[in-house]
């Protein structure tokens, strides 16, 4: 499954680069996140809990960062498995600044989904990703208002 | 003939039980102590095991025992090949890679089991398959079928450095110089692909090992109750003897059934044997999906070479079928393609090619069906492209290529699924034709009837197509006719029933003989301490191979009858008339014996009998057929295509069918009804969609469909006879008869009713959505 979309971030490039790359505050906005825990400089281990139609799925798994430019660029691998099926992304992320207060990210990926999640989930896959995404993003622009508001 | 119950329409001796859930079905079976299991199946279609940790899970209270492959040390081994290779036909190649028990270092389909969770009920299991840690590292998998036998595709077997299971060519005369002489060659690239057999109910299975009386009891859902003995009893060490296999009602068979040995079977007969309790395994429907064998997936392209007039020259047909991980079943589904492709024609040059590959999905094996509805499918296809070509009416063209009544027996000089070569017994296909015509008013409808609603805007149209369906294959069935002291008979044969109406069909059989009604006939059949002698369930075989048997054990039971009786009533033999349970003079009516009574004679509790006499009045007999009884029949069906929406609605079904003698209509009717639902889920429903990864993407009935009633069409019959010169009772098979002819027909009829639109349908299942496409594909090109 082929993944692709953007948003736009109330905040200049930096912070919101330092905010996609604080563990502590991804393991807020991914929602279903349990646990999010860094164990070196690039990977974390985690535990999720999603819940696609009549599949009720907990996961185990990996996020790896890799090809990092700071703050414009970077690769997200992650892998996940738990007893309704397994999952296994590659994401390309981009930011791109406009203008000084707001900047655009753009995502393109790959996703690889099997077992249950599939077979049974297969039709709400795409929607419940999406909706997943874009909550995702919502908490991370909150919490990047947050932070601004903080700072000044 | 004059008959009292042969031939009759009489309801089900069973339907009362199985209608008010009084019937045993295998999840009915409930024992002391009894334990539960559940299967860890694979999410990944390939795959290497690197380690499977069950500690977490055998810690789990209620779990009483968990087992992966390397638990099962030599007992672990692939299983047999449950049909021979057809090393009858010259050039064959035939790689054999069969079913292993459990997964052990690789993994080759979604739904392959690794590991296997007995407890002390089913929730406790379903919850520790959660407690395994399983380490499997993906492989690439092998999921499209023509990809697979490219060069460099990622294998399935890397031992086999190919995915290629098997090769077949078949020729009779010579296509090449048939096709050099035609006046038209007309080639067609048709597509095939997967479906499930859909029972109403799953697999399940009880085990019981006593080790005091040293018995295995099997209560399983299995379509060769006595091949599964067999097998298991040779597979566990066992004496035949120390092994019961019993088959109750089934809800449905449909050909995955007949799969023994399954993993499932081989891997809790052990543990039952291990632990010394019963367990239980019923087959959920998620499950279903991805450990139950499936049907199809074959890409044919084919050619058809003809004079300017219609006549055929040649044929040609070169096909790849995906097999799935393994070939247990052999070369079953393609060569019944490979038969049943000229199916009712006259087609003196022949050239049929196939390629089996292995892929990383369900193995295949027959599905109600089995290979027939493609074969018929590609044949149906091309006489409907040579009519447009040539300007024929569709009827005509096939009209003037049938074999002609006078013509029987027919060899086509192709070796079939009972590695002979096939002949086709008998049939009067015209008739069927013109049954079939007559019954939806043909002349009609395309004269009248349809340019009237062409003109209202409707799109509506007729497809009229013609199968045959090879039935009633060897080897052979038995069957014992007992006369109980009740004067009521007792009947036991080794066919397992599914449905199909044994129970009625059987006692027919042998109350005509007997002179008893129907229902004080108990037949018995897929219980190996009953009778354990026989093939089992499959090819629309019953009725023909077990129901002769029967009737030759009723004949002899019938001639023990009128022996005794003769000598007890002191009436000659021909004067005796056996009926209502009882023997009587034809003469004189008073003069007469119940058939109880005469019984109790035949078994004296004491004094002397008879040098040779053997006791009651009981037999056994065995038929086996020298080669198959071809059935027959046309399919007309009118469709209306809601191009909007683009939903199919089929108004009207009618089937002209032949399959001999008919022991009873009803039974024969619910036969075609079930193959039509199949057929219309095969034409436009059903279809299991993998992604590119090898995921099954619609593993449930929300997402696979199967036809609900109100997608069914009332479904007209007309029943012709031809009885089948190779058995007694003239009877050929109809199992199948109604799923076989049905894609070929709605292909047709949806064409005719899209004329406008140019439209060509060269696969199936279609699907509205589909058929959306090949809509827009038309208007642009």
């Amino acid at each position: 499954m082929k993944l692709e979309g953007e948003y736009l971030f109330n905040g200049p490039r930096e912070e919101v680069w330092n905010i996609v790359r604080d563990p502590d505050v991804l393991a807020t906005c991914i929602p279903g996140t349990q646990t999010l825990k860094q164990v070196n400089e690039n990977e974390y281990e985690g535990a999720i809990g999603v819940r696609i139609g009549p599949v009720n799925a907990a996961f185990t798994g990996k996020l790896t960062v890799s090809d990092e430019i700071p703050p414009e660029s970077c690769t997200l691998t992650a892998e996940g498995k738990g007893a309704a099926g397994f999952a296994r992304g590659v994401g390309h992320v981009v930011l791109e600044e406009q203008g000084s207060d707001k900047t655009l990210l753009k995502y393109t990926g790959e996703l690889i989904i099997g077992g249950k999640l599939m077979s049974v989930g297969q039709r709400l896959i795409d929607s419940v990703g999406k909706s997943m995404i874009n909550k995702g993003f919502e908490t991370l622009d909150k919490t990047l208002a947050t932070r601004l508001a903080a700072k000044s | 003939m004059e008959t009292k119950y042969f031939g009759k329409r009489i309801q089900r001796n069973e339907d009362p039980r199985i209608l008010t859930g009084q019937a045993l079905f295998v999840d009915d079976v409930e024992l002391p102590d009894m334990l539960h299991a559940t299967f860890l199946r694979s999410d990944y279609p390939h795959a290497r095991i690197n380690s499977i940790d069950i500690s977490a899970a055998l810690a789990r209270p209620g779990v009483i025992a968990v087992y992966t492959a390397k638990d099962m040390g030599d007992y672990w081994k692939p299983g047999p090949l449950l049909v021979p290779a057809p090393t009858a036909i010259p050039g064959v190649v035939f790689n054999k890679r069969t079913q292993v028990p459990m997964a052990r270092e690789e993994i080759r389909h979604q739904g392959e089991p690794i590991a296997v969770v007995i407890a002390k009920s089913r929730y406790i299991a379903e919850d520790a398959l959660a407690d395994i840690v399983a380490d499997l590292e993906p492989l690439d998998p092998v999921v499209d079928v023509e990809k697979a036998l490219e060069p460099g595709s990622p294998l399935v077997y890397n031992d086999l450095g190919t995915n290629l299971a098997s090769h077949v060519q078949q020729e009779n005369g010579n296509y090449a110089a048939a096709a050099a002489q035609a006046d038209v060659v007309i080639k067609a690239h048709i597509v095939i692909d997967r479906g499930i057999a859909g029972a109403m109910e799953n697999r399940g299975l009880v085990v019981q090992w006593d080790p005091k009386s040293q018995h295995l009891t099997v209560w399983a859902t299995t379509q060769a109750p006595i091949a599964l003995r067999n097998g298991l009893s040779g597979i566990l060490g066992l004496s035949e003897s120390q092994v019961r296999v019993i088959a109750p009602f089934v809800g449905g068979g449909f050909g995955p059934k007949i799969m023994v040995f399954q993993p499932e079977e081989v891997v809790l007969t052990w543990a039952s044997m291990k632990l010394g309790l019963p367990i239980k395994y019923i087959e959920d429907r998620q499950e279903n999906f991805l450990a139950m064998t499936q049907e199809r997936n074959q890409i044919h392209d084919a050619e058809i070479a003809l004079t300017k007039d219609g006549k055929i020259l040649g044929v040609k047909d070169v096909f790849v079928q995906d097999t799935g991980a393994f070939n247990s079943y052999a070369l079953t589904v393609p060569l019944n393609t490979q038969t049943h492709t000229t199916g009712p024609y006259k087609v003196p040059n022949y050239y049929s090619e196939f390629r089996v590959a292995f892929t990383d999905r369900i193995l295949v094996t027959p599905v109600r069906g089995a290979g027939r509805p493609y074969g018929v499918f590609v044949m149906e296809r091309l006489m409907d492209l040579a009519a447009k070509k040539l300007g024929l009416d569709p009827t005509e063209i096939r009209r003037r290529n049938y074999l002609q009544p006078e013509e029987f027996p027919y060899r086509t000089g192709i070796i079939g699924q009972d590695f002979a070569k096939n002949i086709l017994d008998s049939g009067n296909y015209p008739a069927t034709l013109d049954k079939a015509l007559e019954m939806i008013e043909y002349e009609q409808f395309i004269k009248e009837e349809q340019p009237k609603l062409r003109a209202q805007g409707k799109h509506v149209g007729i497809g009229v197509v013609t199968f045959t369906e090879g039935t009633g294959v060897g080897p052979y069935e038995g069957g014992r006719v007992t006369v109980e002291a009740s004067g009521k008979v007792s009947v036991a044969t080794g066919v397992g029933t599914q449905g199909q109406g044994h129970y009625t069909s059987f006692a027919q059989v042998v109350a005509e003989q007997l002179g008893v009604p129907v229902e004080d006939v108990r037949v018995v059949t897929g219980d190996t301490d009953q009778f354990h002698w026989g093939a089992g369930t499959f090819a629309s075989r019953g009725a023909t191979v077990a129901g002769n048997a029967i009737h030759a054990a009723a004949s002899l039971v019938r001639a023990k009858i009128l022996k005794l009786a003769s000598k007890t009533l002191q009436v000659p033999e021909e004067d005796l008339v056996l009926e209502n349970s009882e023997i009587h003079s034809a003469t004189h009516p008073t003069t007469c014996i119940p058939l109880g009574e005469l019984a109790v004679k035949a078994n004296p509790s004491r004094g002397a009998v008879e040098p040779g006499a053997e006791p009651g009045l009981e037999a056994t007999a065995y038929y086996g057929p020298p080669y198959g009884a071809t059935a027959g029949g046309t399919v007309a069906m009118i469709v209306e295509v809601d191009t909007e929406l683009m939903r199919v609605e089929i108004k009207r079904y009618v089937i002209a069918h032949d399959c001999g003698t008919v022991i009873n209509p009803l039974i024969v009717d619910g036969q075609i009804h079930g193959g039509v639902s199949l057929g219309v889920g095969n034409s436009f429903f059903e279809k299991l969609v993998y992604d590119e990864n090898g995921q099954l993407m619609n593993g449930t009935f929300m997402d696979y469909l199967i036809p609900r009633a109100t997608d069914m069409p009332y479904i007209e019959i007309g029943h012709l006879s031809t009885p089948s010169p190779l058995n007694p009772l003239g009877i050929k098979g109809v199992g199948e008869a109604g799923a076989i002819p049905t894609p070929a027909a709605f292909a047709q009829a949806v064409e005719n009713a899209l004329a406008d639109y140019n439209l060509e349908v060269r696969e199936i299942p279609l699907s509205p959505n589909r058929l959306f496409e090949l809509l827009e594909e038309s208007k642009t090109s």
